[in-house]
């Protein structure tokens, strides 16, 4: 168990109904008996007076024991349950904090779990996403990350790889020992369902990372088309300046929506014009580029009065024509899509078409919260199963075969307990808040 | 009072080799042993090599050692094991003349100078201030040396088992070092207890030879050493080979009762890999049939060592199942196969230089430490003995790291894990096994041998011719191309299976699967074996060996963290009480050392390279 004695707040600070504060390690119970007066009972909530030193009560509440290691860090575990007064809560700290316990790192609470095995990293990392996730769907993925679904899949696919590893080192080490061919096709034909069921994974993943994530849209066009006032009016505020001068975006504006339950960001571009007026406005149009290329979705705006070529490289894209106010109802084509960001008319149909073209479908739900780290690690152990198929058909050496199931195992590995000690750790907990 | 630099107990595989190195680098060193004439014996197979062996045998000899040459003055049955896969997991087998074999090592000794040889017995120590000072052998007489290398073997309180008899000795005819055992066991030492077995000895001409199934030596004939020639090597012999059957399992099952591994009486752990016949017909019980080699003890030897069936049941047992076997029949047991028990120091009490950490000066090699097999204990020889010289002119120790070489792994493994059962080699041990080839031992290791003064002048012109061949070669490979409709090319297309279409180089043509150096137009030199080899290894390897080269380069980092000797692992914040407790224990000397332990995470790696961080800013 953990010598050092951690304490924070778990809830929000602000005024509530009810403010926990959470404690793990070795003397947790100790500082809770002495500030409380009485026993702490295991998995059992106690009214109490939490009282300070100098024998003055601080607060009526309740306190709950969790003895190592049934305890959310795996270590001794004693919540404090006060009125919800930031005040309180202070005081409450500042005792247990005299009494020996120190203020908790951010996320250390969860780092100590996966420290005491409690957890995995991707469990870990589902955590901070549960806290953070923003719409529905995101807190069911959350979910089923954290209950180690994910992880499950992934130890299945850990294991089956380890299997095939061992009969190819016995192969290698004992050729003398007969081993039988038959077990070589075996083992090709449980490597190619390993690369099918990553493949399938692969596709969950991708949407759990997009979830996570969210969406990003770029807004381009030509200069003085209206990116600006589309942005705005998204956003339903002023977040950037608009002007009749064109070129006036010259730096990239951002604003995330929820549509759907899902979060998608705009980002606003510079405009693009054939000879930028300074210097400024040509490092802009090479920041819209950057940003074109990162996107999941470019929406090209064009002033429907004056249409102009635009000849950046697009992929994923929707055309929208903006200031139909200044049009005759007449002259509208059909197919088109046509905005007034003046009367905010076309909006909706605008949102309709980003949502289908995001392919976000409100009616599936995306099993897992994923991060790109997954998905590298995932991408990178198919290919390496893949080759190690092509391998073992053609009959290549069977210490390459070796060498990629190695890797593969590695990769998969570093999903729930990175081989290499790099700062991934560190990086990975700093996400958290204070008290988780 | 008789002085020596370095004193070296036990004349064995890892005794001979620690004693050479030693003198070879320059120092005064003794070596004791209970039996001259016995110097170099090899107690168990008539073979040296095989996979992940010949690897250290070869390693050994490009450090100047003395294994591989002997093996090629006795080696009358030459294979190359895994020859249908790569060059970094092909191994050489050499079935020796046990006799020739022993003459040759005691040959080598006998014209190294600096080197004397006794015969006794060490039945203490003294030690001050936790430093070796001086040996005391049987008739009382202390010898004095600043560094003193264990190497007894299976000699520490070893007891032999034959069904149900027991009987003290390291092996058949030699006394166990009972009183040396008693002072070991009183330092500050871990002592575990492990088995091993040999087989029963047959009498050649009670064989049926024409039962059982010839299998001729490799031709061309290949040599385990750098340096010996053709006609160094004996006159070539088939071995031959036979089976267990069911009739054969069923006797063994019928007598388990009599074994001392299954009545209980062992209790120390055999080796998994070379398991007893008993062992063997347990855990493989769907199997009905196991292989036999009639391996030649030598050329004048009337013995056959039945490779295969090492076992501890009763005479009368062994009599029955020999007879039981496709050509033994009328078989003779000559000498009974036996089991032994013996101590071993776990090896996580010694430091990467095999120095102990409790005595300063004391070093341990071979059997001692856990291992098994020969190569296994020359490897630790020639280290210790290497690095109890480094002591001795006050230089840092010698040590070969994890990408360098088998013998880095070995010892690695060794002193950060520990082991639980005999420690064997294999290539699977090895994460960087595509770098550490048979062919390119010479390459990772007679430069670092040539430096520390210990490989032959021999050895060393060899080493640079074939580096520069090797360099002319691949040159040569490079600037030459062929043409998309030569007949090169077309022979090339044929094996690989993919189409030639612009002019391109041989060293490309190398690459293709299929394609070996022997398919190329040849150059007007030509190439030795070994030269062949490293340059189809590394021209087939290239891409492998860069993704491998990246993994060892962030590792570097690590590896070159080193972890204060003042640290104490209990202040760590975040560890856990097992973690802290494990790396109190084994106190690793570097970051890299630390993660190798078993049981430390690399989540508990990332809070101490914190703690580190944190610790040298304060000191900064």
């Amino acid at each position: 168990m953990n010598k050092r004695t951690i304490i924070a707040p778990a809830t929000a600070p602000g005024r509530g109904g009810i403010s926990v504060i959470r404690m793990s390690g070795t003397d947790a119970r100790k500082i809770s008996e002495e500030m409380c007066g009485q026993r702490v009972e295991v998995s059992r909530l106690k009214k109490c007076n939490i009282k300070s030193s100098d024998g003055l009560t601080l607060d009526s509440g309740m306190v709950v024991f969790f003895e190592s290691p049934n305890s959310y860090t795996g270590d001794d575990v004693v919540e404090f349950h006060c009125h919800g007064n930031p005040t309180i809560v202070d005081l409450v700290v500042e005792e247990a904090l005299r009494l020996g316990a120190v203020v908790a790192e951010p996320g250390e609470f969860t780092k100590t779990a996966f420290l005491n095995d409690k957890i995995d990293l991707a469990q870990a990392e589902s955590v901070a996403d549960l806290i953070h996730a923003q719409s529905k769907s995101a807190v069911v993925a959350a979910n089923s990350s954290l209950s180690g679904d994910f992880s499950k899949k992934i130890n299945l696919l850990i294991d089956g790889v380890i299997n095939a590893r061992v009969f190819i080192e016995a192969n290698i080490d004992f050729p003398e020992e007969e081993i039988d061919e038959k077990s070589f096709s075996v083992i090709n034909s449980d490597l190619c369902k390993y690369r099918d069921e990553i493949n399938d994974l692969l596709s969950v993943v991708k949407g759990g990372v997009r979830l996570r994530e969210g969406y990003s849209v770029a807004i381009i066009g030509p200069p003085n088309a209206g990116k600006s006032s589309l942005l705005n009016l998204l956003a339903r505020e002023d977040v950037a300046i608009t002007s009749e001068t064109p070129g006036t975006t010259r730096d990239l504006v951002r604003t995330s929506v929820n549509l759907g339950g899902v979060v998608v960001e705009f980002i606003d571009t510079a405009g693009v014009r054939e000879n930028p007026a300074d210097l400024i406005e040509a490092e802009g149009i090479s920041r819209s580029k950057e940003v074109i290329r990162k996107s999941n979705l470019s929406i090209l705006v064009q002033d429907v009065t004056d249409q102009r070529d635009f000849d950046f490289e697009l992929t994923d894209h929707i055309t929208v024509l903006n200031k139909s106010d200044l049009l005759q109802g007449d002259s509208l084509e059909k197919g088109r899509l046509y905005l007034s960001c003046t009367s905010g008319e076309g909006v909706e149909d605008l949102l309709k078409v980003i949502l289908s073209k995001l392919g976000v479908d409100e009616g599936v739900e995306t099993a897992y919260l994923s991060r790109k780290r997954h998905v590298v690690s995932l991408q990178g152990a198919k290919l390496l199963i893949e080759e190690t198929v092509v391998s073992l058909n053609e009959g290549q050496a069977l210490e390459l075969v070796a060498e990629n199931l190695r890797s593969a195992h590695h990769m998969l590995g570093d999903i729930l307990r990175p081989m290499s000690a790099d700062d991934l750790l560190g990086e990975i907990f700093s996400e958290f808040c204070i008290g988780k | 009072m008789n002085k020596f630099d370095i004193i070296v107990i036990g004349g064995g595989h890892a005794g001979v080799e620690a004693a050479s190195a030693a003198s070879r680098s320059g120092v005064r060193v003794l070596l004791i042993t209970h039996d001259e004439s016995k110097i170099g014996e090899m107690s168990c197979n008539p073979a040296i090599g095989g996979i992940g062996k010949s690897h250290l045998a070869k390693e050994v000899d490009a450090l100047g050692g003395l294994m591989a040459r002997a093996a090629d003055r006795a080696g009358i049955h030459y294979r190359v094991l895994n020859s249908t896969k790569g060059q970094a997991v092909r191994a050489t087998r050499v079935q020796t003349d046990r006799d020739l074999y022993k003459a040759a090592i005691q040959e080598f000794l006998q014209s190294s100078e600096n080197l004397i040889i006794k015969e006794g017995s060490v039945i203490d120590f003294k030690i001050e201030e936790s430093t070796i000072k001086s040996v005391i052998t049987e008739t009382g007489e202390e010898i004095k040396a600043e560094a003193v290398i264990l190497t007894t073997g299976t000699f520490l309180g070893g007891v032999m088992h034959t069904g149900l008899e027991q009987s003290p000795g390291g092996r058949v005819g030699d006394p166990s070092s009972d009183k040396l055992a008693k002072k070991l066991r009183g330092l500050d030492l871990k002592v575990g207890r492990l088995k091993t077995g040999t087989p029963p000895r047959l009498n050649k001409h009670s064989i049926d030879w024409s039962a059982l199934i010839s299998q001729p030596g490799d031709v061309p004939t290949p040599l385990l050493s750098y340096t010996s020639k053709t006609e160094d090597r004996p006159q070539q012999l088939n071995c031959f080979m036979t089976r267990t059957n069911k009739k054969t399992h069923q006797i063994i099952l019928n007598h388990l009762d009599q074994s001392p591994m299954y009545s209980g009486v062992i209790e120390g752990i055999g080796p998994r890999y070379c398991p007893s016949i008993e062992d063997k017909i347990m855990r493989f019980s769907e199997r009905d049939s196991h292989q036999i080699f009639a391996e030649p003890e030598g050329l004048n030897s009337d013995l056959i060592y039945p490779n295969g069936i090492s076992t501890s049941l009763p005479l009368s047992a062994q009599r029955e199942l020999i007879k039981s076997i496709k050509g033994f029949e009328k078989a003779e047991i000559v000498r009974p196969g036996y089991a032994i028990e013996y101590d071993f120091f776990d090896p996580t009490g010694l430091k990467h230089s095999l120095e102990t950490k409790a005595i300063k000066g004391l070093y341990f090699a071979g059997q001692i430490n856990g291992t098994t097999g020969y190569e296994e204990a020359a490897a630790q020889g020639i280290m210790a003995g290497i690095n109890a010289s480094l002591r001795i002119k006050n230089e840092n120790a010698f040590e070969l790291k994890r990408d360098e070489a088998y013998i880095g792994v070995l010892i690695d493994d060794l002193v950060s894990l520990g082991t639980k059962e005999p420690y064997r080699m294999f290539t699977s041990r090895a994460e960087y096994r595509l770098i550490l080839r048979e062919d390119n031992a010479d390459s990772r290791l007679t430069e670092k041998g040539k430096s520390l003064g210990i490989v032959s002048d021999v050895l060393w012109k060899n080493f640079q011719q074939k580096t520069e061949a090797a360099k002319q070669e691949t040159l040569r490979l490079q600037k030459e191309k062929l043409k998309p409709n030569s007949s090169a090319a077309a022979k090339i297309q044929k094996l690989s299976g993919e189409r030639i279409t612009n002019n391109t180089s041989l060293y490309e043509m190398l690459k293709r699967p299929r394609v070996l150096h022997s398919h190329l137009p040849q150059g007007s030199d030509v190439l030795e074996r070994n030269v062949v080899d490293e340059i189809e290894a590394s021209v087939k390897y290239e891409g492998y060996i860069k993704r491998q080269k990246t993994d060892i380069e962030r590792l570097q980092r690590n590896e070159n963290t080193p972890i204060p000797n003042h640290i104490d692992f209990e202040s760590v914040v975040g560890l856990s009480n097992e973690v802290k407790q494990k790396l109190s224990e084994a106190r690793p000397e570097s970051l890299a050392r630390a993660s190798r332990l078993p049981g430390v995470t690399p989540a508990a790696i990332s809070l101490l390279m914190v703690h580190l961080k944190k610790e040298r800013r304060a000191v900064g």
